[in-house]
């Protein structure tokens, strides 16, 4: 009696278990179930200068829940993985020297173009770019680089990041000098209260040539640049401004016309003529035209196809096609002097340069220091840039000084006057020292996190856009790089051509990142 | 009979070059990243034909083996290639940064001498005193000291604050002598050129002491140690019993003996300060090796690094004959 008793208390469980079992299976059958939410799980790849960064991006992705780690590269092992599709998240920069998306925002995100890191990839943007770049009429290129900043803006391919403030020091004595957006020193107008010579003190190890067409650096541009002009220039804020050349002509969409300036000379005397014009771009638009080598700097000229005398003071530049930044191309492009080259050789030429700038070579070793004098017989360079005349200082000196504790010290000391790239850490500082003044200018780089948006969890614009919400890049804005950078709302910069002032940065909002997350199906806290 | 030997040694070093010639050349194309691309940077409006057009030109576009070969038949004629990024011969680039190279590694190594072997003798002799227990602390301190840190700290103290040394470079613009061995202070004293001395020898102090401090340290521990076995040894007793000056002991007897273990480290130590320092360079703005082929490697520039890789190893090939050179004068006992 008991036993049964016993026996019939456990009916009521056993069944509910009996229940409990079948209806999920039930259910099962009926409807397509939530999946159980899974941790979203990243690494975060940075190179070692931005490791802080990285890091500070980890600890807001923990906080909604992303269980995040960083990891620190070499760029180029970095670069082979992430391009063989191997990574997920990762920080990189890249840099815009002609104030035009042409070579920031195209080559990072028009379709299989070669910066695209994140393997974006949208027709409709990609035709906006297109439609950018063969057009030469402003409205139109401006109306369709809006576009695809909106666009970009509703894809988020990346979490969009942020330009910096370039910081530059010198001397107190230093006068009339004002950074440039594009970094470049541009030592003609620059005058020095004590002395006359003024010593800069470069934040590269070397620069690579002192033959304009032999290179494809900033730094090496620096300094060239004060031994060689070019058709055009930059103001300091970006601005094409003529040089050598004293106007120009489209008679077509593809075709410049540059009336030459007359009575310039270069440095050995030589007069500077349509002649040297084309010499000039021939010897990099042709293969092997330098000493056998070809110079790496062709690409840079777009789909310019000839360059023809019309008559002694003018040139024609023939385009494949419209190419609206010829003229930013045509910044980084100096003259050099026909009759010189062929005498003594372009080996000869790279060792001792002869331009039409307003210093010429003195002497010098391209890892060391490049040592430049007044050219007297200087035309005065662009009436856009005063003032005109030969320039204010008998002397400049380039020296290579890698280290920026160092460059500091040595313009506290006195031993150099000018100095590129002061980090943000040590600004303040130098700030403070009443024989330095310290300028910024806007940076024309743009760094971000790039993410593998072919591939999941990034192939879902919910987790990409919940990524752009849980950053709180304010906070390690100012807390790495001390408030010296600049939020971006997309990739376009606002240096550059066609930028939209009124897109706005996404927010900081770790609950709207959650509730993105959420839909897309992963845990969060 | 010495002179064979020598030669003998050298010819015997043939293979060990070309080893290193070839595991070089590997290392280089196993690392990702690619000179071109880097070279190209961030543009806009980039072809394939221009890569493909540079790449033709640096013959990267070459099955590797055929690559190898036509790097070996060049080395062969003596002809280390040209270099990517400088458009220069390697054997140009690479022989421009040589004097600065070793006039700061002669001069660090003076430094290290200079304070090691005082240091190491006296340790030995009065081993346990205070002077030994100092020396050797800081001898420790010396070791894990990193350059960069004692380097920027000498900038800050010597030059800024004290103003008695330039922060960097290798001589005041203006001050050079005349170019004969590309020493500055060899070419200085040759000349004549006291004011020009002067100053090479003031830009060369604090990069000298930065480089050399890790030197001392490991030298001065060497010499103690071989100091402190030698005066264990019988004839330093008998010596003693003869009734020979105890300096006499020390320097004749004790010191000359315990010089080998020390030579064979010294040996080591300048075949490394030879191959240049790319941390006290930079921060001294010295243009020197090693600053140039820690920028080649991140350049991918290939026949720099190969070309640099191949004069570091001639330098520790010679610079290991001669310390077994020295070794014969030191104690005859030893052949080559």
């Amino acid at each position: 009696m008991r036993k049964g008793v016993g026996r019939a208390r456990y009916w009521p469980l056993l069944f509910l278990l009996a229940v409990g079992l079948l209806v999920p299976g039930c259910a099962k059958k009926e409807a397509t179930p939530e999946p159980a939410a899974k941790t979203l799980s990243l690494v975060i790849d940075a190179e070692a200068n931005r490791k802080d960064e990285a890091e500070a991006i980890a600890a807001n992705l923990r906080e909604i829940g992303v269980q995040a780690e960083v990891r620190v590269w070499e760029w180029s092992a970095l670069k082979e993985k992430i391009l063989a599709g191997e990574r997920q998240f990762y920080l990189t920069d890249w840099g815009s020297a002609y104030f035009d998306p042409f070579d920031l925002a195209v080559p990072k995100l028009k379709t299989k173009d070669r910066g695209n890191y994140s393997f974006y990839s949208n027709p409709e943007f990609d035709a906006c770019m297109e439609k950018a770049l063969t057009s030469i009429d402003e409205a139109t290129r401006k109306e369709a680089y809006f576009k695809a900043q909106d666009i970009l803006y509703e894809d988020v391919p990346w979490v969009f990041g942020y330009f910096r403030q370039e910081v530059e020091a010198a001397a107190a004595g230093i006068g009339n000098w004002q950074p440039s957006m594009d970094s470049r020193i541009n030592l003609h107008d620059v005058t020095l209260k004590d002395g006359d010579t003024i010593v800069v003190g470069m934040k590269t190890n070397k620069i690579v040539s002192l033959d304009p067409a032999m290179h494809r650096e900033r730094d090496t541009e620096t300094v060239i640049r004060n031994m060689f002009d070019g058709l055009v220039t930059r103001t300091w804020d970006g601005r094409v401004v003529p040089e050598i050349a004293e106007s120009w002509s489209n008679p077509a969409d593809n075709i410049y016309e540059f009336k030459i300036r007359q009575g310039i000379k270069f440095h050995n005397g030589e007069k500077l003529d349509a002649d040297d014009v084309v010499f000039t771009f021939e010897r990099i638009l042709q293969e092997g035209a330098i000493g056998g080598q070809s110079s790496p700097r062709k690409g840079l000229l777009g789909p310019l196809e000839k360059v023809e005398k019309v008559d002694a003071y003018t040139v024609r530049f023939t385009l494949k096609n419209p190419f609206p930044v010829f003229l930013q191309a045509l910044v980084h492009f100096q003259i050099v002097p026909k009759d010189y080259i062929k005498k003594v050789g372009d080996q000869e030429f790279a060792e001792k340069p002869v331009g039409c700038g307003p210093f010429k070579f003195k002497e010098g070793r391209l890892d060391d220091r490049i040592v430049m004098e007044r050219f007297d017989g200087y035309y005065g360079g662009s009436p856009d840039l005063p003032p005109v005349g030969p320039a204010a200082v008998k002397r400049v000196i380039f020296r290579m000084m890698p280290d920026p504790a160092t460059r500091i010290a040595a313009l506290k000391a006195g031993e150099v006057h000018i100095i590129q790239q002061v980090p943000p850490d040590m600004a303040a500082d130098l700030e403070r020292d009443p024989k330095v003044q310290v300028k910024k200018v806007q940076g024309t780089r743009c760094y971000a996190v790039e993410m593998n948006v072919a591939k999941p969890p990034f192939d879902d614009v919910r987790v990409r856009l919940a990524m752009n919400y849980a950053i709180n890049w304010d906070e390690i804005l100012k807390t790495v790089y001390g408030g010296g950078a600049t939020r971006l709302a997309t990739c376009f910069l606002p240096s550059g051509f066609g930028f939209n002032p009124d897109l706005k940065p996404y927010p900081y909002d770790p609950e709207k990142a959650k509730q993105l997350l959420k839909e897309a199906g992963y845990a969060v806290k | 009979m010495r002179g064979v030997r020598i030669l003998e040694r050298v010819l015997a070093a043939l293979p060990i070059m070309v080893g290193i010639a070839i595991v070089v050349f590997a290392f280089m194309r196993f690392m990702p990243g690619d000179p071109v691309d880097i070279m190209i940077g961030e543009a806009g409006g980039v072809s394939e034909a221009e890569i493909e057009m540079l790449r033709a030109q640096f013959h990267l576009d070459k099955p590797l083996p055929v690559q190898l070969a036509l790097y070996l038949g060049r080395l062969a004629r003596g002809d280390l290639g040209y270099s990517i990024f400088r458009s220069r011969p390697v054997i140009d680039v690479i022989a421009e940064t040589i004097p600065a190279t070793v006039e700061l590694a002669v001069f660090s190594m003076l430094f290290a001498l200079v304070v090691a072997l005082p240091i190491g003798v006296v340790s030995a002799v009065r081993q346990y005193s205070l002077l030994d227990r100092a020396s050797m602390a800081g001898a420790f301190l010396g070791i894990s000291m990193p350059a960069f840190w004692l380097g920027i700290i000498c900038i800050i103290v010597f030059s800024l604050h004290l103003g008695w040394f330039p922060t960097s470079g290798r001589i005041a613009y203006g001050l050079e002598p005349r170019t004969i061995t590309g020493l500055f202070v060899l070419d200085a004293v040759i000349t004549g050129n006291l004011a020009a001395l002067w100053d090479a020898l003031r830009h060369l102090v604090l990069p000298s002491v930065t480089l050399g401090a890790g030197v001392a340290a490991v030298v001065a521990r060497v010499v103690r140690s071989s100091m402190l076995e030698v005066l264990r040894t019988d004839y330093v007793l008998l010596a003693r019993a003869k009734g020979v000056a105890e300096a006499s002991v020390v320097i004749r007897h004790a010191l000359r003996n315990a010089l080998i273990p020390t030579v064979t480290v010294v040996g080591l130590q300048v075949g490394t300060l030879l191959g240049g320092n790319m941390i006290v360079e930079t921060i001294f703005g010295w243009p020197g090796l090693g600053r140039l082929v820690v920028d080649a490697i991140f350049a991918r520039d290939y026949p720099l690094v190969q070309g640099s890789v191949m004069v570091y190893a001639l330098t520790f090939v010679l610079v290991n004959l001669a310390t077994d050179v020295l070794y014969t004068y030191l104690n005859p006992k030893i052949s080559l």
